[in-house]
């Protein structure tokens, strides 16, 4: 069994009365590269920071490579690489000044090489100033100081929320770049589902704090489903069906978001109410996630209206 | 190597502060010294050659040892400003450019970082107005050029002024650390910070001030260095 670098439990977070995360239980092994899913303000910067023990947990506890977060050694975290949300670096400072000063953190492991060779592949200059780069180009900046010193584990906070396709592209280049070393961990959050889809092995989904999926990309997507059931006459009103997630209707017409749900199952719930036409829908990874921790019964605000003879 | 290059970041980034407190003290004292040589120092010497008929000596003036008093004056506001403008720059503005989880990721501990700040504030204070007001003083004892040499407790003033910009600092500090609900009791650090200087200045028995300002001290470092490494940021 592959060793656990990094593992949560019962991890909970509360700003006054409100639940910033809700028992979060997670235990991600040695060379797993994991997508942090969840809406904005769903609980994952503050998640991660309390996994670099930049906050207290009111309860549970985190470790990263076996030292707990809340105490984490000078020692293990140079092994750990850390990208914050936004790439806030100091800006008077150039990238040449940036290097030597993560460098001197970093003595026996910087790759000095490996740094000149990702600011060259971004085409930056170690003469630029921080305050003189565009967002993007400080998050190339963010990630080449995170990857030189080769650490087993990397957390990304967000690392390419306001970047452009292009640019968005490259950074994700160059995290395939540390994946394609053997050995190393990368947690990484995001709500950009193409990130996810195309690096991340492993999704973890949270919403409003509480963590709702924790399974491979290929189960998530295999288990978040949506069928359309055709009805002669009205739809049912009630759907007895375990794994739904979502329910609309139309005249005569019943679209369901369900999860974890077989077609036999649909299949003999749709004969029971009266209808044996319906369809599966295929969904990409975002239509699937914007179901899953979109809330229930979201009331739509503009019905289409068929035009009237 | 960790630490210095803490401390190098520290300095770097409060270098136009430091600069311009220490030109600031540098330019009163030299023209305040100046002043005082065609005054004092000039006439000194005509009055030992001899006075011409109907020329006219104020001897007070000329044996008065105040030649530092208005750069100490100024020493005393440069000195609280320069610890405000460094507690700023050392802890509020890494709040505001959100560069604190950055700088707390780094392979040392949160009392090395505070150490490193604490002692770039050291630094950057005997670096600007320490060494400018020594040098001052120097300048002003030098011999042959006032009748009557700066009496030491000057110096010591001047220095006593730094020590209270330091306490300005860790109140400054203090109070960016707080994370309490309102405002009146963020500010309380800096308050405390500002009341003990008032009540520091009002005393004259040397023993006492050194006590009290030991005192002092040591309650704002105590503080900061507790809120330092207990904040969640």
């Amino acid at each position: 069994m592959a060793e656990i670098v990094l593992e949560t439990k019962g991890l909970t977070k509360y700003y006054g009365a409100q639940p910033a995360l809700d028992h979060l239980d997670l235990r991600i092994p040695r060379g797993c590269i994991c997508g942090f899913l969840g809406r904005n303000g769903a609980g994952k910067t503050t998640a991660i920071k309390m996994m670099l023990g930049l906050l207290e947990p009111t309860a549970g506890s985190a470790s990263l490579l076996g030292c707990d977060s809340t105490d984490l050694t000078p020692a293990i975290r140079q092994r750990i690489g850390y990208v914050t949300e936004g790439h806030r670096l100091f800006r008077w400072m150039t990238i040449a000044r940036l290097e030597k000063f993560q460098q001197a953190f970093f003595p026996e492991q910087w790759d000095e090489k490996f740094f000149a060779d990702m600011i060259e592949y971004f085409e930056l200059s170690k003469k630029q100033k921080i305050k003189h780069l565009s967002n993007g180009q400080r998050a190339q900046v963010s990630l080449a100081l995170a990857l030189a010193p080769n650490p087993e584990l990397l957390i990304m906070d967000d690392p390419t929320l306001g970047l452009d396709a292009v640019i968005r592209r490259q950074f994700l280049e160059g995290m395939i770049e540390l994946i394609t070393r053997q050995g190393r961990t990368v947690l990484f959050s995001s709500h950009i589902l193409a990130d996810v889809e195309r690096v991340a092995d492993r999704i973890v989904v949270i919403d409003k704090g509480v963590l709702r999926a924790d399974c491979s990309l290929e189960q998530f997507r295999a288990s978040v489903r949506k069928v359309v059931l055709y009805f002669d006459d009205s739809v049912p009103a009630d759907v007895e069906l375990e794994g739904l997630l979502h329910c609309r209707r139309s005249e005569r017409q019943l679209e369901l978001t369900l999860v974890g749900v077989d077609e036999a199952e649909v299949a003999a719930w749709a004969k029971r109410a009266g209808t044996e036409r319906y369809d599966f829908v295929e969904m990409n990874l975002e239509d699937q996630f914007i179901e899953f921790t979109a809330p229930p019964h979201r009331r739509r605000l503009f019905q289409w209206e068929e035009a009237r003879p | 190597m960790r630490f210095v290059a803490l401390l190098r970041k520290e300095l770097r980034e409060s270098l136009p502060w430091l600069l311009l407190a220490g030109l600031l003290l540098l330019a009163v004292g030299t023209l305040a010294l100046r002043a005082h040589v065609p005054n004092t120092g000039v006439r000194y010497w005509q009055y030992r050659r001899g006075m011409a008929p109907g020329e006219t000596i104020d001897t007070w003036r000329l044996l008065s040892p105040a030649k530092l008093d208005l750069p100490a004056l100024w020493l005393s506001f440069i000195a609280p400003g320069l610890g405000l403008v460094l507690g700023v720059r050392h802890f509020w503005v890494p709040l505001f450019t959100r560069t604190w989880a950055f700088l707390l990721h780094r392979s040392v501990s949160r009392l090395t970082i505070l150490g490193a700040k604490l002692g770039a504030m050291v630094l950057a204070f005997v670096l600007s107005v320490g060494i400018i007001w020594t040098g001052l003083y120097w300048y002003a004892c030098r011999p042959g050029l006032f009748p009557i040499a700066e009496p030491v407790y000057v110096l010591v003033n001047g220095w006593f002024y730094i020590v209270m910009g330091m306490v300005v600092y860790l109140g400054t500090a203090l109070s960016a650390l707080s994370t309490t609900r309102w405002y009146t009791s963020r500010i309380f650090g800096l308050v405390f910070a500002l009341l003990a200087t008032l009540m520091l200045l009002s005393l004259w028995r040397p023993v006492w001030l050194l006590a009290m300002t030991a005192l002092v001290l040591a309650m704002l470092l105590a503080q900061t260095t507790s809120a330092f490494l207990s904040r969640e940021f």
